[in-house]
């Protein structure tokens, strides 16, 4: 008896999937629709997933652009997501100012309110911020930082959704504003930021001199370890890293977003896998009697395997390539259509929806592969 | 290739159990020799098919065996058998069962590829064999550009291409029209006498008589007649030994269709075959 040489398997591989290449390619609608169904419900994971990120993004946007690398909070505060009902009072600003190793500080006041809009009403984080010690926006788009009372920085989005611009009035809280500036990047699904001098938000809130939270900068050659020690000093303060509190931020967004996002991204991740099955189950049953003529002229088991999951690889690949395309394409329509929606496709995100591709691909091939597996090579025989 | 032909020895076929047992194939013997063509005929229900799905090893004996040349196909463990069938059977079927996808030369090559050799060389031996059967001009066709006779010589490539040493033919004139029917005898034919191959064809078609050597009669899976059969050295005609009529020549005997054509030979107006 012949016996198997080495090279057999290698040799027998690279024959089934050159055979799984022309099965697949030789019905080009249904390749065409297998990669369609796939790419778009692979544009839905990653959208989704793009979605959040801009969504996780935009909730540490003005923490990433504010400086500091501290940030000292009222008793208690782990967040500044949504704002505080407490405050820093004026002379624990004081003190975290003149504590030993503190370069710099920037006392924010921020609340969230909301004005009306051509009857519609818009969730306004408006920051209260001092032009000397920083805080305000960090991306002009055009105007001014404001110089007096009565004076706001409009995000960019939100003023271009309702038609203001320059010199408009804008209302908030029953205050009068004038807009002087137009400032990109502040705008997120959870409000648009607007920008004040500090003393107007003081006066909003009935709090003179006080501060939501403190941002520090540490001289040069402090021990951040010890200058945190030293604020924590200070009653009524709780003292955080500002990547800290940036991270505590996301959580609260990802709390609200993600069993909904996660929940759309496995519905999708489904969808894409029973495209595939289904696809290469009826691509595969169409062959039963060519497989099964494999199976009776000594194919093993194997290379019927390897025939049917090249078939679904390369479906579901070229699919996830598309999907990601796809997904781009998405994401700049929606960016254009409703930009306060950032979606954000990052290069992890779209590594994962290449190997969630991979894990479709075996998913939904794995029944098909094992249906031609199990084929009787007597039933060519049997009509 | 494995010499010496095929041999089975009582073999019996049972499906089911008990009351719902059925004998498909009971105590059959035969032999088939390396260069025999061998047709075996009968009705339908009669154990034909099952008789060649033991005789390719796709299906075990309940009892007996089945032996090619030196390798005993009824005691072989199920994972041994798929890389028997590659190496020493050759198939071909009614329905060509043709993979759709491949060139004509790609179907005989892949075959050839299953056991290992390079595509290069698998390639090689399909144009050689599909050149030999005529079809050197289709070699890039698929399957669905050809006639039926050409489909059924591609599988006759496909069944010879790594070189077995049993030809089992599943009613292949089935789906052919009568000059593609007579080609498709001829070839297998050729297939036993000048390669050497055992041929066993399982077939409706009583023109096939004519290239076998013998003709066994399958009923309720036993065999109940057996036909030897001779050709006419004078008008080539496929004779039944035991209906012919004989004429001695030079110490041999020789099977006529008729007495004119024996005459003749016998006078020596025509030459022995």
């Amino acid at each position: 008896m012949t016996g198997v040489a080495g090279a057999v398997p290698f040799r027998s591989a690279a024959s089934a999937l050159r055979l799984g290449m022309r099965n697949l390619f030789q019905d080009r609608l249904r390749f065409a629709l297998s990669v369609a169904g796939v790419g778009l419900s692979l544009m839905l994971v990653l959208f989704m997933l793009g979605i959040r990120a801009g969504a996780l993004r935009s909730a540490v946007v003005y923490l990433d652009n504010a400086p500091g690398t501290v940030e000292v909070l009222p008793p208690g505060g782990r967040s500044t997501a949504a704002g505080s009902a407490q405050f820093l009072g004026p002379e624990t600003v004081a003190a975290v100012a003149g504590t030993p190793g503190v370069e710099a500080v920037t006392p924010v006041l921020l609340t969230m309110g909301f004005s009306d809009l051509h009857g519609t009403k818009a969730v306004i984080k408006l920051v209260g911020y001092d032009a000397a010690l920083g805080g305000g926006p960090w991306k002009l788009a055009s105007g001014r930082v404001p110089a007096a009372d009565g004076e706001v920085v409009l995000d960019r989005v939100l003023a271009n959704r309702h038609g203001l611009g320059m010199g408009d009035a804008f209302e908030i809280g029953g205050i009068q504003l004038t807009i002087v500036g137009l400032s990109n990047e502040t705008s997120s699904w959870t409000g648009s930021y607007a920008f004040v001098r500090k003393g107007m938000v003081e006066a909003l809130l009935l709090a003179p001199g006080a501060a939501s939270f403190v941002l520090v900068t540490p001289e040069p050659g402090t021990s951040r370890d010890e200058l945190m020690a030293r604020l924590r000093a200070i009653d009524g303060t709780n003292v955080l890293l500002k990547s800290d509190v940036m991270a505590n931020d996301q959580e609260v967004v990802a709390g609200i977003f993600d069993q909904v996002i996660l929940l759309m991204v496995g519905a999708a991740f489904v969808v894409g896998a029973l495209v595939v099955g289904m696809v290469i189950y009826t691509a595969t049953n169409e062959r039963r009697a060519e497989y099964g003529i494999l199976k009776a002229i000594g194919a093993r088991n194997a290379v019927l395997y390897r025939v049917v999951a090249c078939q679904a690889l390369v479906a579901a690949g070229v699919g996830s390539v598309v999907g990601v395309g796809f997904s781009y394409a998405m994401g700049w329509v929606v960016m254009n259509a409703r930009p306060q929606f950032l979606v954000v496709i990052e290069p992890p995100a779209i590594g994962a929806t290449l190997a969630a591709g991979v894990v479709m691909a075996l998913a939904g091939g794995l029944f098909p592969a094992r249906a031609a597996a199990r084929l009787e090579p007597a039933e060519v025989f049997r009509r | 290739m494995t010499e010496a032909g095929l041999r089975v020895d009582h073999v019996t076929k049972r499906f089911g159990s008990a009351d719902t047992e059925v004998v498909a194939v009971r105590d059959v013997s035969l032999q088939v020799k390396p260069g025999e063509v061998v047709l075996i005929m009968g009705p339908s229900g009669s154990g034909k098919t099952t008789l060649l799905l033991m005789l390719g090893a796709l299906l075990k004996p309940t009892e007996g065996t089945i032996a090619l040349g030196d390798l005993e196909l009824s005691a072989m463990s199920e994972g041994k058998l798929p890389d028997i069938r590659l190496r020493h059977f050759g198939f071909i079927f009614q329905d060509f069962n043709l993979l759709s996808a491949l060139s004509v030369q790609d179907n005989v090559a892949f075959a050839a590829e299953l056991t290992g050799v390079s595509r290069g060389v698998a390639r090689s031996k399909a144009a050689a064999l599909l050149t030999e059967l005529g079809l050197d001009h289709r070699l890039r066709f698929p399957p669905e550009k050809l006639s039926g006779g050409e489909k059924q010589r591609v599988a006759i490539a496909r069944a010879l291409v790594n070189d077995p040493a049993l030809i089992l033919a599943d009613e292949p004139t089935a789906n052919l029209d009568s000059s593609h029917g007579r080609e498709t005898m001829r070839l297998l034919r050729e297939i036993a006498q000048k390669r050497g191959r055992s041929v066993v064809i399982v077939s409706h078609d009583t023109r096939i008589k004519e290239i076998a050597d013998r003709v066994l009669w399958l009923e309720d899976g036993e065999f109940t007649n057996a036909v030897e059969m001779a050709t006419d050295p004078v008008c080539g005609m496929a004779v039944e030994r035991d209906v012919a009529i004989a004429g001695d020549r030079d110490g041999q005997t020789y099977y006529f269709c008729a007495r004119g054509c024996r005459d003749e030979f016998l006078a020596g107006v025509a030459g022995p075959p």
